[in-house]
């Protein structure tokens, strides 16, 4: 017992030194010491180039600011059309989701999805998620409950990261454009607007945004 | 090379990264301190899922590629194509810059991630003459340019729902869509489930300049 007792502090003591003085590359997990960095830099792994860290800049108000922009602009973005077509006088317009619901239409509602998924949902549902997480860390952290959906949300941030796509999606609006521009004449509308816009504000956010920073503030 | 010139990892301090949080963590602990999860050191049947789920993806290309990926009616003449024909029709239409968006981003984009991570995952069993640093950047690329090809499907959403005047202009899409959205589903899963430290566990071999 007294063995033990006297055993136990000093490991301890020794690991939480290492602890915060060495970082793992989580790609090839080797140990690398960390050190501070001058603003706008990140860290590479030595050996295998994978990035390490940065230092952390991550401006609550900012974030929350590109928040509120990014689903202000969300719901004309999907309510209007990204792409009208005049054609022998008749005027065809689709929004996103119509895009997804005339492909699910033909039965392929696998790609239907697909579409619906990393165009629609995901991008709105990656906005309100760091638009709570922003809120709970500005207000509310201290509160069990909040913590534990702020712990949820974070979990579940890099695959919703991944699904979002908008980025390509603008690239296919332009690719349609001069596809069909041969044939008819396209328009572009006020949900095009809004699309490029929301799609401007969801890149400064997610460059804004820093997970591991996000991840630490639940350790102060 | 001995084992003594080995670079330390974590693994050897009995130390790791939790796979959701990247807290670093002892081993002994068994789930992270700060979100509960479950910590090992790596995750060693990943290789097999990455595998099944690669394969998966290889054989689904074939359907992708040979099959028609839209029908094309226009002033009731009706025209499949496939892929590789579609975008060979874009050149002939002079949209040179488009084809070469879609060939990239619709053929040479999942073949590459098909054939990369397969060149991973069998580094990972067997010694090749390629540097690790190679094929981790490679996989970085994957991961990046993965996603890419989903252009093709959001551009055949849009043509559908904008193109649709029955027998004089109509624009569907065919089984290939489906085989194809798969295929870029299944190879992302592959690469998102792969534990890419089992690379590095291999010995220094003598094409690694570290
Ligand atoms: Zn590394
Ligand atoms: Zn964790």
């Amino acid at each position: 017992m007294t063995l033990d007792d006297r055993k136990r502090p000093r490991t301890d003591m020794k690991t939480e030194v290492l602890d915060k003085s060495i970082v793992l590359c989580r790609a090839c997990d080797l140990v690398v010491r960390k050190r501070a960095l001058p603003t706008g830099v990140r860290a590479l792994c030595p050996r295998c180039h994978t990035n390490l860290y940065d230092t952390p800049y991550c401006s609550v108000n900012g974030m929350l600011a590109l928040c509120i922009t990014a689903l202000v602009l969300y719901f004309p973005a999907n309510f209007f059309p990204v792409l009208e077509m005049h054609f022998l006088g008749s005027i065809r317009t689709t929004t996103i989701a119509g895009g997804a619901m005339a492909v699910a239409s033909q039965g392929y509602w696998v790609v239907g999805i697909a579409v619906l998924v990393a165009a629609v949902i995901a991008p709105g549902l990656l906005i309100v998620s760091i638009l709570t997480q922003v809120l709970i860390v500005k207000y509310r952290l201290r509160v069990p409950f909040f913590r534990n959906i702020y712990k949820k949300l974070l979990k579940q941030h890099s695959l919703l990261a991944q699904l979002s796509m908008l980025e390509i999606y603008m690239i296919s609006i332009f690719v349609s454009v001069f596809q069909l521009s041969d044939y008819t004449d396209l328009y572009f509308g006020i949900g095009t607007f809004c699309f490029t816009m929301l799609f401007i504000m969801v890149i400064f956010m997610q460059r804004e945004y820093d997970i591991e920073h996000m991840w630490s503030v639940l350790d102060e | 090379m001995s084992k003594l010139s080995r670079p330390p990892q974590g693994e050897t301090l009995g130390l790791t990264n939790c796979p959701t949080c990247k807290y670093l963590c002892h081993l002994e602990q068994g789930n992270c301190p700060r979100c509960g999860q479950a910590v090992q050191s790596r995750d060693r049947t990943s290789v097999q899922k990455s595998w099944a789920l690669l394969i998966t993806a290889a054989i689904l290309l074939f359907p992708a590629n040979l099959y028609p990926i839209t029908i094309m009616t226009s002033q009731g003449q009706v025209r499949q194509d496939t892929i590789f024909s579609g975008i060979n029709h874009l050149v002939h239409l002079d949209l040179l810059p488009i084809a070469i968006i879609l060939f990239t981003a619709s053929i040479l984009v999942p073949m590459l991630k098909i054939f990369g991570l397969a060149l991973y995952l069998t580094a990972i069993s067997y010694r090749l003459p390629i540097s690790k640093k190679t094929l981790m950047a490679g996989f970085h690329i994957i991961e990046w340019i993965g996603r890419w090809s989903m252009l093709d499907l959001f551009v055949i959403s849009i043509t559908a729902a904008l193109i649709n005047m029955g027998q004089i202009w109509d624009a569907k899409p065919a089984p290939a869509a489906t085989a194809f959205a798969l295929v870029i589903l299944l190879t992302q899963l592959a690469a998102k489930v792969l534990d890419t430290r089992l690379l590095w566990d291999r010995l220094e071999s003598k094409d690694d300049t570290n």
